[in-house]
């Protein structure tokens, strides 16, 4: 942990030696949630109902879903970015080195610019939490929703892991980024139940985004779902994370490096 | 003490196209090639000695070294260094290797060359009193505290050499593997850094693999030398048996105005005549360069003289 620190604290003192760009990416990156924001306000305003969900319902699935995708792109910039470890042979550095190489991926840097997004997600998760709590008991929601959140982060790092690792073998992971992570979160932002079959398959089973923030709801906004919903999550994350550092390790063994 | 037995790498080329469709058919396809970057490579490396690995380009310098530091896994074959397997304990082995590699700064890019010496220092979990010994050692013999305060994006080459050196030692290592550590240097850097080098081995016992592409460095610092070409042993002898087997030849160009007839003279290899140019390939050992440029004058007058050390790529050639 003191490493880490270290090294996280080494990652922002480079970053401010470029001070014009950090805060340019800072203002950029608002402007661009500001946008993102005035968009799920307008499709929001069209819909009343969605298969059974609410406006406000809806919202705390995107909330939830946009906020756990943000906290790994905070935390996991070096995983989002593997593919340049790749193409450029800078694995190798990580590898020459007494602490594991994800410690180190996960030290290099952290995308403070990314946090923008989860307060925009939580901003549409208090403001949906207020509009419900005219109709619902929102106590147990409340209590749990840092789970939720932190489950939402496990899964998305899983996730982005899993991808990460398909790199040791085709070296470029951009394409797959997008069926693995952008496409699954932007489609836990709406109810599962509007789905066809094998896309809510895919998302129960080897794309856990379902339980990130549909499966818990069930039973928080009384959709029929029993208790033991909460424990799927934590769970499902548990047993995810475990998966894909597994499979991480597994693919080390094919690194390729590059000729110098 | 390094020891590799039948160490194979090979790796599947797989015809790459863009896209991702193609990617994905790629990631399943069955159609590949088989390239042996290294192709059941043996040796035996005693304690305290200074070993160099040479071959062209792409003969699988770089990959040896990586597969005996861990970093890649090997397809057939395989490695103990300091008794530890490299890739089942990977961890263990990087605490007690230095690792170089010419091309490629280990260092933190944009911070002080200090910071990067901190980081370390917590990553190998050295004390203070160990750190504050170590910074005034490599003080003195490589002079690192002139920029330790510098971000390492503004070193010279020559400066930021000799800081990865450094921060290659800071876990005091017993082994030391070099992937190029003088390329591109000056003459001035690159006497340096031989001299350090040979202090580590001499001095401090430490055992050393240097690649190479520059003949001085093997000839000033290695008591033994492996040369490969195309992933197999070619040779693994002293220096005496490099040179008796290859020569070593210095190389001189020289432009006459007019059409000259050379003779021989005892210690020059060979003359190939290509109009009025020479090229004259001999041994220094036999032959001085003053000496050879005063014979050459009387042959006719020389326009322009070139010359050229031996260079890694033709020494290998002249095994064929």
């Amino acid at each position: 942990m003191k490493l880490y620190i270290k090294l996280v604290s080494a990652s922002i003192r480079s970053r401010m030696q470029y001070k014009m760009n950090f805060v340019f990416s800072m203002v950029s990156y608002g402007i661009v949630m500001m946008i993102d924001f005035l968009m799920l306000a307008a499709i929001l305003n069209r819909f009343n109902e969605v298969k059974g969900w609410n406006l406000y319902e809806v919202g705390i699935l995107y909330g939830i879903s946009s906020v756990s995708l943000s906290l790994y792109r905070t935390v996991a910039p070096e995983i989002h970015e593997f593919e340049k470890y790749m193409i450029e042979g800078e694995f190798d550095s990580l590898l020459i080195r007494p602490v594991s190489p994800l410690v180190l991926l996960l030290s290099k840097n952290l995308d403070l610019s990314r946090i923008g997004g989860a307060l925009q997600g939580m901003i549409i998760i208090a403001l949906s939490l207020y509009h419900i709590s005219h109709t619902h008991s929102i106590t147990m929601l409340l209590i749990y929703l840092p789970v939720i959140l932190v489950c939402g982060w496990i899964i998305s790092f899983s996730l982005a892991l899993v991808t990460a690792t398909i790199a040791f073998w085709t070296q470029r992971i951009k394409d797959f980024q997008t069926f693995t992570l952008y496409a699954p979160f932007n489609a836990a932002n709406y109810p599962m139940n509007i789905y066809p079959g094998w896309l809510k398959f895919i998302f129960f089973t080897v794309i856990p985004v379902a339980f990130i923030n549909y499966v818990p709801m069930l039973f928080l906004l009384n959709k029929g779902g029993s208790i033991y919903y909460l424990l799927l999550p934590v769970l499902v994350a548990l047993l995810f994370f475990y998966l894909a550092s597994a499979f991480w390790n597994f693919g080390i063994r094919f690194y390729h490096s590059t000729g110098t | 003490m390094i020891e590799a037995r039948q160490l194979t790498k090979s790796f599947k080329i797989y015809p790459s196209k863009p896209g991702i469709l193609n990617s994905m058919r790629s990631l399943f396809s069955a159609k590949y090639e088989i390239k042996h970057a290294v192709d059941s490579i043996s040796f035996k490396i005693d304690e305290g000695e200074f070993v160099g690995y040479i071959g062209p380009n792409g003969a699988g310098k770089s990959t040896t070294i990586k597969m005996l530091s861990g970093i890649l896994h090997p397809s057939s074959g395989t490695a103990t260094v300091l008794g530890i397997d490299p890739q089942k304990e990977r961890k263990e082995l990087a605490r007690n290797i230095g690792i170089v590699f010419g091309q490629r700064t280990q260092l933190w890019w944009d911070l002080p060359v200090k910071d990067s010496f901190e980081i370390l220092k917590a990553m190998y979990k050295i004390d203070e009193q160990d750190y504050r010994h170590f910074l005034k050692q490599y003080d003195d013999i490589l002079e690192i505290g002139r920029f330790l305060e510098t971000p390492v994006r503004k070193l010279s080459l020559g400066q930021r050499m000799r800081a990865d050196l450094a921060a290659a030692m800071i876990h005091n290592p017993s082994v030391l593997f070099l992937d190029e550590p003088t390329i591109g240097l000056d003459v001035v850097a690159k006497k340096n850094i031989r001299e350090f080098l040979k202090e580590m081995n001499i001095s401090h016992q430490k055992t050393i693999i240097l690649t190479t592409h520059d003949m001085d460095d093997i000839e000033q610092l290695c008591s033994r030398v492996i040369v490969i070409n195309q992933g197999k042993t070619v040779l693994d002898g002293s220096l005496e048996q490099l040179k008796n087997h290859i020569g070593l030849p210095s190389i001189l160009k020289v432009l006459y105005d007019e059409h000259v007839n050379p003779k021989n003279i005892s210690g020059v290899e060979k003359i190939e005549q290509n109009g009025s140019e020479l090229t004259i390939l001999y041994d220094r050992s036999k032959i001085t360069s003053p000496a050879l440029l005063q014979e050459i004058s009387q042959w006719g007058t020389p326009k322009d003289i070139q010359m050229k050390e031996p260079d890694i790529e033709e020494v290998i050639q002249n095994f064929y």
